[in-house]
């Protein structure tokens, strides 16, 4: 019995098809397997007991690191089929009798070749071996195998050959050689795959770039620098990460004062071992941190343990971001320390340094030594985020382990929807309805799309077929290296899919964005139209898509700004979706003047004394903030009378309802952040400073803010037009702190649950209006644990289906994707 | 669409403008082959014999047109001058145009003829023609246009930089345009703040009479140097780099412009020159404009590269587009 058989999914540089030898093999199949770009083709031969059991196996036993999307079996009847007609359908008729082989990636179509995998973190096998002191790998840092290693990182172009990757400088040993061409082995076409004798080196030097050891020596030296507390900066797979132990206060506060980033949490890592000694987590956080794409998660601090093992200078918030190793290199680094910082070497803004020559040029400041390798990184790729909220891993920023997998989106769902709709009161023939069913199934989308995202936490989205490639992690696109990096992250992730044509471009609304003028270079150089996507429509069409969710639904977009459509700044919003994925703005926070624009968000004490001054008189508000002086050196009596000139005559004020710019001034009113050092820092802040209240008084507010009474909340909400009045909730906490009612952070608790509860009451009241069923919550401040737990509860409580993000940023990291999104709901489905 | 004060602003808007409804309505635009309205410079030619014909023409309406350092009158005076100027022409002759409204205090516009008198002697030209009509206009318009004159073929453009120049700023940035600002606003703070206004013809003679070459020249009035920079980055089809700690700045200006988020690259000066010079010239084309009164503060603040298109700035945090100004700043920072 002879059958044909097809895989798409992730199936290329994932050890797919050896293991497709293997349980050939196992089960008695001759035949072939043979990759033809985005689908795997197998031919099995044996007896019908054999194919069900090996079709059982490709199921369950595949490997690790590949996904099936679709599997089709076709039959074919060697009796009738004629055999010159076979020989065109299967590659070698004769040897189907014989044996089981692998072809190689050849005739691979140029538009839709395969997925790359992203990076992966060093496999159980591969850690036996690099600890085992008979192994030939015994403590060798560039182990890898095909189950794990870099991929993204090490890629120049397609097809995932070892001469396409920069592991190119490196020709196989006879050993490697022997293990790369044995279908048995699990080195078997491993394209990173190498040892002591031929692949890459690690050395040591010095701050000025010296050379001063080299390999397991250098290796060895430089754990016993970091655990004499110097600073290194280490080349690893992606990036290169600046590094000192984590528990000692000097080199933590000399690394701080050389990067110039004061308060900004660190990064650390640690091993599977240590880790629950200073840090609390749930099994998904468990998982997910030790999930083969390794990212750093935000774990809460551990009350007994981590000040023991941790220094305070890592964070000043309730979380620590913590990560397992995942290289053979960060495996070796570990002895006495029980967490090292690993934090991006980069400036702030600026994209992290990659190649041996610029890391050294501008770290040489920071970094005591540098230990480095000879092989190229050809894709920088930043660590990615994770944290914890209601009870899901929300992605903070999606980079290596992730990019550039694509995300799918089956809109056959949504045409099934369309078609619902649009034949819903029509007395149809059945069957003319299946079949325009089947047309718009198959429905595929042709257009290849790039969308450009907005500007800060950058990333570029590639649409094709119904494929969403998200770029890694750029940056802060407004710097200008930044947003170079954006440009060549865009061209290469059209090479790694062989992209030669575009038909869309997209971009965000806003004048003066980098990724703007991006998107105007590209509209020329590919000519294809140019089209622009309110920032948070593009939120509210990144959550729908992260869901397959392509019905009418109101959705909370909540974040630090965008563009509006009415030419101010938004970022509280409530957004209804109509049926033609339209998107209205039916609510919103009470607009605020943003003194000097940006300067304001650096400066949260000027939104304090912006918001207080429409509730108290100008003299009033400006004798409050003048008891701020002092706090911080740069505010002035001189500059606070300008602010105040500047409140009355409105010039230079921008107008905004962002939510992030209502916290800050919180911030700044409880003290608790008058500087922006790193984005959000202030409302970031605040939450871990509201966390930090204790329980019984966080009981005590939440009661308060649950029994407010009608009278009070139609003070802060203005009914009729969706309006939150953040005047009143700030003013709120002014008399609270005036009246020392709660404790600081209590009142911090109070702005971040009385805000949620208006926002509650608000979407609530339009879903009645508008029959609509399901609300979403995205944007960089769902981020924020108080806010988001608390409306889902109350909201799935009241009955509502409760829509949040899964696998796309809540926050501007997934703009793009939004973007891509928006443009096929509103021109290629309608 | 109707007309919106970003029209008039300097930008993209206005820029816009100026393209589509004005120069696109227009046949003839040029004459004898010299610069015409399609080149969109700060001023014209006619070629005539051995020299060129420089001709300008500026409207001037400002408030309040009573200001520290100046009022409209030596603004109509210095506007025209310094456009014919940065074309390295000798500025000669300026019509004057009034229109005034229904009720104008006619000591005010004595006031303000004695200003244009003392400009007009400073900057050596003599006013030689004028009009004057009422109108229910809400304030005092004045526009004035000049004629200069410069050797043929050595009028000075925007787009002439070349590779490699050295961009020099003749002195302190964005006086003119925050003294209006504030006083407009009515801010009352004890300030030394003026405007900046002055012909700055003597002083480009200066350079020029030392032979230097002078690759391309602007005055940053509306927009600012941002602006400026812009339009000569783009008429050259060659990029600009800024060194931020470079450019020219008064303590004062820095405080008010930091204190209310206004950057300074993109508000007005009416006495200031941007040159693009070769930079083996630089050094001592610097230290002459240094010598004049007027450029005591100048700078060499960046340079003319291939490397890149538009401007970009050197910062200690990085390096930043600077953008043609659109109008009122947005925000961008989360
Ligand atoms: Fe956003
Ligand atoms: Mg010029
Ligand atoms: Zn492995
Ligand atoms: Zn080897």
């Amino acid at each position: 019995m002879l059958k044909k058989i097809f895989v798409s999914g992730i199936v290329q540089g994932v050890g797919f098809r050896p293991f497709v030898y293997n349980i050939a093999k196992k089960n008695n199949l001759k035949g072939y397997v043979k990759n033809k770009g985005n689908f795997v083709e197998i031919v099995v031969n044996g007896n019908l007991k054999d194919i069900n059991n090996f079709l059982i196996n490709l199921k369950e036993e595949k490997p690790v690191l590949s996904k099936i999307n679709k599997l089709e079996i076709e039959d074919i009847d060697t009796n009738n089929d004629l055999d010159n007609d076979l020989n065109n359908k299967l590659d070698g008729l004769e040897e189907l009798n014989k044996e089981f082989h692998i072809y190689s990636s050849q005739n691979v179509n140029n538009e839709v070749a395969g997925t790359i995998p992203p990076d992966i973190a060093l496999c159980d096998d591969c850690i036996k071996e690099l600890k085992d002191k008979k192994d030939i790998r015994y403590e060798y840092p560039f182990i890898a195998c095909v189950n794990c290693g870099p991929r993204f990182t090490v890629i120049k172009k397609l097809p995932y050959d070892r001469e396409n990757t920069s592991m190119d400088k490196f020709p196989l040993c006879e050993n490697c050689e022997k293990e790369y061409k044995n279908p048995n082995d699990r080195r078997f076409h491993a394209q990173a795959n190498c040892c002591d004798k031929c692949g890459p080196k690690v050395f040591l030097t010095d701050s000025n770039g010296n050379k001063l050891l080299e390999k397991e020596s250098a290796i060895k030296k430089a754990v016993e620098l970091l655990e004499d507390g110097k600073i290194l900066a280490i080349k690893g797979i992606g990036g290169t990460h600046l590094v000192c132990d984590a528990n000692n206060d000097d080199a933590i506060l000399e690394l701080r004062k050389r990067l110039n980033r004061p308060t900004q949490a660190f990064a650390i890592m640690s091993t599977e071992e240590k880790y629950p000694l200073f840090s609390k987590f749930t099994k998904i956080e468990e998982e997910a941190l030790n999930s083969y794409r390794r990212p750093i998660v935000a774990l809460k601090k551990k009350e007994n343990g981590y000040n023991k093992y941790i220094s305070e200078n890592i964070s000043n918030l309730d979380t620590v971001g913590v990560m397992l190793p995942y290289s053979g290199l960060h495996y070796l680094l570990f002895g006495k320390c029980t967490a090292y910082v690993m934090t991006s070497a980069n400036l702030p803004g600026l994209p992290m340094a990659i190649t041996n020559d610029k890391i050294i040029e501008s770290l040489k400041d920071i970094a005591d030594y540098f230990l480095l390798h000879n092989r190229d990184i050809v894709n920088r790729c930043d660590d990615s985020v994770l944290k914890l909220i209601s009870n899901r891993m929300m992605i903070l920023r999606r980079s290596r382990g992730y990019a550039p997998e694509p995300i799918e989106i089956d809109f056959s769902k949504m045409a099934e929807f369309e078609n619902k709709n649009k034949y819903k009161n029509k007395d149809e023939n059945e069957n003319e309805n299946k079949e325009i069913i089947n047309e718009l199934n198959n429905k595929k989308i042709e257009k290849n799309i790039i969308s450009v995202g907005a500007e800060l936490n950058s990333v570029a989205c590639l649409t094709k077929g119904n494929k969403f490639y998200m770029t890694q992690y750029i940056g802060n696109t407004s710097k200008y290296e930044t947003y170079n990096y954006l440009k060549d992250a865009v061209h290469n992730i059209l090479r790694l899919t062989n992209t030669n044509k575009l038909d869309t471009i997209v971009c965000d609304l806003h004048p003066q964005f980098n990724s703007k003028k991006f998107a105007n270079e590209l509209t020329k150089e590919y000519d294809a139209p140019m089209f622009e996507i309110q920032h948070h429509a593009a939120h509210v069409y990144s959550l729908m898509g992260d869901n397959g969710f392509f019905e009418p639904n109101i959705t909370i977009a909540l974040d630090g700004l965008g563009y509006g459509k009415d030419g101010n700044i938004w970022g509280g919003e409530l957004l209804y979706c109509d049926k033609n994925y339209e998107i209205h703005r039916i609510g919103h926070l009470e607009e605020q003047l943003q003194l000097g624009g940006d300067l304001s968000t650096k400066y949260p004490l000027r939104m304090l004394f912006s918001i207080l001054s429409k509730k108290m008189s100008l003299d009033e508000s400006f004798e409050f903030v003048k008891k701020y002086i002092g706090k911080y050196p740069e505010l002035t009596e001189k500059e606070l009378k300008l602010i105040k000139m500047q409140i009355k005559s409105g010039l230079n004020t921008a107008i905004t309802t962002s939510t992030g710019r209502v916290l800050d001034s919180v911030a700044a009113l409880l003290s608790v952040c008058f500087k922006k050092t790193y984005d959000g820092e202030p409302s970031i802040r605040l939450e871990a400073f509201a966390n930090s209240c204790d329980e019984k008084e966080k009981k005590q507010i939440l009661e308060f803010v649950e029994n407010m009474d009608n009278i009070r909340y139609s003070r802060l909400i203005d009914y009729e037009n969706n309006i939150i009045k953040t005047s009143e909730i700030v003013y709120d906490c002014y008399t609270l702190l005036q009246n020392e009612v709660f404790s600081k952070k209590g009142i911090a608790y109070y702005a971040h649950l009385v805000l949620a509860n208006c926002l509650c009451i608000i979407s609530e009241n339009s879903a009645k209006k508008l029959n609509i069923n399901t609300l979403g919550l995205t944007g960089g401040v769902s981020y924020n644990r108080i806010i988001t737990e608390y409306m889902v509860i109350k909201l799935k409580n009241k009955g509502f289906n409760i829509l949040l993000h899964n696998n796309v940023p809540n926050g501007d990291g997934g703009i793009a994707f939004g973007q891509s999104v928006g443009y096929i709901l509103k021109n290629e489905i309608n | 669409m109707k007309i919106t004060r970003m029209h008039g602003a300097g930008g993209k808007v206005m820029q816009n403008l100026i393209g589509d409804v004005i120069l696109g309505s227009l046949t003839n635009t040029q004459v004898n082959g010299g610069i015409g309205l399609q080149d969109l410079d700060d001023g014209s030619t006619i070629p005539i014999g051995d020299n060129e014909i420089v001709f300008t023409v500026d409207g001037h309406t400002v408030d309040p047109i009573f200001f520290k350092g100046g009022d409209i009158g030596r603004i109509s005076v210095c506007g025209t001058v310094n456009d014919l100027s940065v074309m390295g022409a000798k500025p000669l002759a300026l019509s004057m145009s009034f229109v005034l409204p229904e009720g104008f205090d006619i000591d005010k516009l004595k006031e303000i003829m004695d200003s244009i008198n003392k400009a007009c002697e400073e900057a050596g030209v003599a006013v030689i023609t004028g009009d004057t009509k009422v109108s229910n206009v809400s304030d005092i318009i004045i526009s004035s246009a000049g004629i200069g004159i410069v050797e043929k073929g050595k009028a000075v453009r925007d787009k002439g930089m070349k590779e490699g120049d050295s961009i020099i700023v003749t002195g302190n940035l964005a006086e003119h345009g925050l003294t209006i600002l504030l006083s407009r606003e009515g801010f009352d703070l004890e300030s030394n703040l003026k405007s900046d206004v002055a012909p700055v013809n003597g002083l480009i003679q200066s350079v020029l009479n030392e032979g230097i070459t002078i690759n391309a020249m602007k005055d940053p009035t509306r927009g600012g140097l941002a602006d400026s920079l812009n339009e000569m980055a783009e008429k050259s089809g060659l990029g600009i780099t800024l060194q931020e700690d470079q450019i020219p700045l008064s303590e004062e200006v820095n405080f008010i412009s930091e204190a209310l988020g206004i950057d300074p690259l993109t508000v007005a000066n009416e006495g200031k020159v941007v040159m693009a010079i070769p930079k083996k010239d630089a050094e001592k084309a610097l230290e002459i404009i240094k010598n004049h009164p007027l450029g005591k503060n100048a700078k060499i603040v960046g340079e003319v590269t291939s490397e890149h298109k538009g401007v970009i700035m050197e910062t200690l945090v990085g390096r930043r587009v600077v953008d043609t100004p659109i109008g009122d700043p947005i925000p961008r920072v989360c």
